[in-house]
């Protein structure tokens, strides 16, 4: 049923790439536009299973997303718009569509406007278009930053953001603000039920307040970028036991969580540098009992360089480690990961792209509790120290 | 000669024959439909509108941007305006598109084209080569201050529209180049482009426009006559 609906969805995109004045048309006078995205994705690694697909053997191609939008330009001032995504990456996503942003949006005056509903949430340099692959010189950003299976823990929030650009003229470039609070919730087939799920529980939500802030700075220096991200985030998880006497229902608070992120970009000619680092704090349960605390400090450099108009290379060094202070739930530990990455990518014309990349990863973070793509539930055979992988991946979009 | 030499100088000859980069300055021709009151538009003004940050100017007019889909005088408006090249500009308005917070501009071929459309589109805002005729449309002068030459007017007196034109539905955009004093009258008036008689009529308003003291500054205005109005 899932690959017939694939099916019908890159025939309409096929037949959309046919005629692609077909993206733009008018309704009740107001311009109306409809865009889109599909990726494909396969995954070979040497040892380890990655990214709760069985990549070891001969690889998986269980590495597809799409995503469709409509938006319109309803006054000069206020727009509205919608987005819906889809992925199925081995263990997660399976299909299951979501509404990955729904908002309108009025801009008062370029230093401030509003927007409310379901909004992409701004913390870093990409965690709002993490999943839009075409937009990145790498088929996988740096997963000690973006992890692909838990990004919906910081992915959108229902609720509201004030936003702007403050021009200040050409001696102090601008700055941007986006001030942001709402619901947030976890995906049923997200990384942390996955995680939850393999350990024998049953994963029932993740959810709660999000609340934060980011301001980036385009300094007077061309091309260069510098910014910081705030966000709090006070989260109950709820879970059932499955005993033998019948299913018991369970959940969990945040006492305090956390996320600060420091990050900058340059660009010069055909050359893109940026890093990032984040130092994320999770303190859940009851203090003296079963309370976690996991630390996590992460940070990558980053350089792509487009050597011709169709071809770009990018190298970069993702690093991630976590530490549990506190040994309630399980001893206190720590664990890390280092990835190093090459890429090529392709743009075979304006709508399709190409890319090549090869991980050399060393280390698997802490996967009983702070999984970095390495889930000791497709590894029973135990995880080996360190993991090559070849990622191939194909995207279209309009 | 050695082989080395010769080698060189096929290289340099090589080079010679490479395409030479459009001077953005030169090339780019900034226009915009006659709604749109201002004359002149800073380059903060022009980037804001291009990348979509306001849909209006600093005088009130609103705006809308129209991209040219490529060529030379694209990629000069693109580097020298908006400081970026055409990659990073798509990767822009994709992330506009995709995250909701923007719509990529329309994007039209060629330079009769995209003047045609600014010409019937109000607000659109353009660019195209020096070069191209911009009949129905206006010119904009890019200054830093967003006014004319960095000078701004303090006082402007509308042109008489000759009711012979209107009533016959005669009308389009006078260019003019002007000379400004230091006190702020204006010197000179130059005739560039437009009907005559529609420049008669505009020369004498404008040299009775008043703009703030400074140095004596040299500037091109664009004034419509819309016989529609």
């Amino acid at each position: 049923m899932h690959r017939r609906i694939f099916g019908l969805v890159l025939v309409c995109i096929c037949a959309v790439t046919s005629n692609l004045h077909a993206q733009d048309f008018k309704l009740f006078d107001r311009t109306v536009q409809i865009h889109g995205f599909v990726s494909q994705g396969f995954v070979h690694t040497d040892q380890n299973n990655w990214l709760t697909m069985y990549t070891s053997h001969f690889g998986s191609g269980e590495f597809t997303d799409f995503g469709a939008n409509v938006s319109s330009q309803i006054t000069d001032n206020f727009r509205v718009g919608a987005q819906i995504y889809d992925r199925n990456l081995g263990g997660l996503g399976k299909w299951h569509p979501s509404l990955d942003w729904a908002y309108g949006q009025y801009k008062f005056r370029p230093w401030f406007g509003i927007r409310g509903g379901r909004v992409k949430t701004v913390l870093g340099l990409y965690n709002d278009t993490q999943d839009l692959d075409f937009l990145h010189p790498f088929a996988l950003l740096p997963q000690s930053i973006y992890s692909v299976d838990i990004r919906d823990s910081t992915i959108a929030h229902d609720g509201g953001d004030l936003f702007g650009d403050i021009q200040m003229g050409p001696k102090y470039g601008t700055l941007s603000y986006t001030a942001y609070a709402g619901h947030r919730d976890n995906s049923l087939h997200g990384g942390v039920a996955y995680l939850i799920n393999s350990d024998g529980l049953i994963f029932n939500s993740l959810s709660g307040l999000q609340y934060g802030a980011d301001l980036r700075w385009q300094t007077p220096l061309k091309g260069l970028l510098v910014g910081v991200s705030h966000q709090n985030q006070d989260n109950t998880n709820k879970f059932t036991v499955p005993l033998p006497t019948g299913p018991i229902p369970d959940n969990s608070s945040d006492n305090s969580d956390w996320i600060n992120q420091f990050y900058g970009e340059y660009t010069w000619k055909k050359l893109l540098v940026d890093a990032e680092f984040r130092r994320s704090w999770d303190d859940t349960g009851t203090k003296g009992f079963n309370e976690s605390q996991i630390d996590v400090h992460s940070w990558y450099i980053a350089g792509a360089y487009r050597i011709v108009k169709r071809l770009q290379v990018g190298s970069y060094y993702s690093s991630y480690w976590v530490n549990f202070p506190i040994g309630n739930l399980v001893p206190a530990a720590s664990g890390q990961s280092h990835d190093k990455v090459v890429t090529g990518r392709v743009d075979i014309n304006r709508y399709f792209n190409l890319k090549v990349e090869g991980h050399f990863i060393d280390g698997n973070g802490y996967p009983a509790v702070s999984p970095i793509g390495f889930y000791m539930f497709n590894n029973p055979q135990g995880l080996k120290p360190d993991t090559k992988a070849l990622v191939v991946k194909g995207g279209f979009n309009f | 000669m050695t082989k080395n030499s010769r080698i060189f100088l096929a290289f340099l000859a090589a080079m010679a024959l490479l395409p030479k980069p459009a001077n953005a300055g030169n090339g780019v021709r900034i226009i915009a439909n006659t709604s749109v009151k201002a004359d002149a538009i800073s380059p903060a003004e022009l980037k804001g509108v291009f990348l979509e940050e306001r849909t209006s100017l600093a005088d009130g007019s609103r705006v809308e941007p129209v991209l040219s889909k490529g060529g030379a005088v694209h990629d000069a408006f693109v580097k020298q305006y908006l400081g970026k090249n055409e990659s990073d500009l798509k990767v822009y308005y994709q992330s506009l598109v995709f995250t909701g917070r923007g719509s990529v501009p329309k994007s039209i071929s060629s330079d009769e084209e995209i003047a045609a459309y600014v010409a019937k589109t109000r607000g659109a805002i353009g660019y195209v080569s020096s070069d191209a005729s911009v009949e129905g449309v206006k010119t904009l002068v890019v200054s830093e201050s967003g006014n004319d030459g960095g000078r701004r007017l303090l006082t402007r007196i509308e042109p008489v529209y000759p009711s012979t034109l209107h009533s016959n539905h005669i009308g389009g955009v006078v260019r003019l180049k002007i000379t400004i004093a230091p006190s702020g009258s204006v010197e000179s008036v130059e005739l560039l482009g437009g009907n005559p008689i529609l420049g008669d009529s505009a020369i004498a308003a404008v040299k009775r426009w008043v703009y703030a003291a400074g140095a004596r500054t040299k500037t091109e205005v664009s004034i419509p006559f819309d016989p529609e109005r």
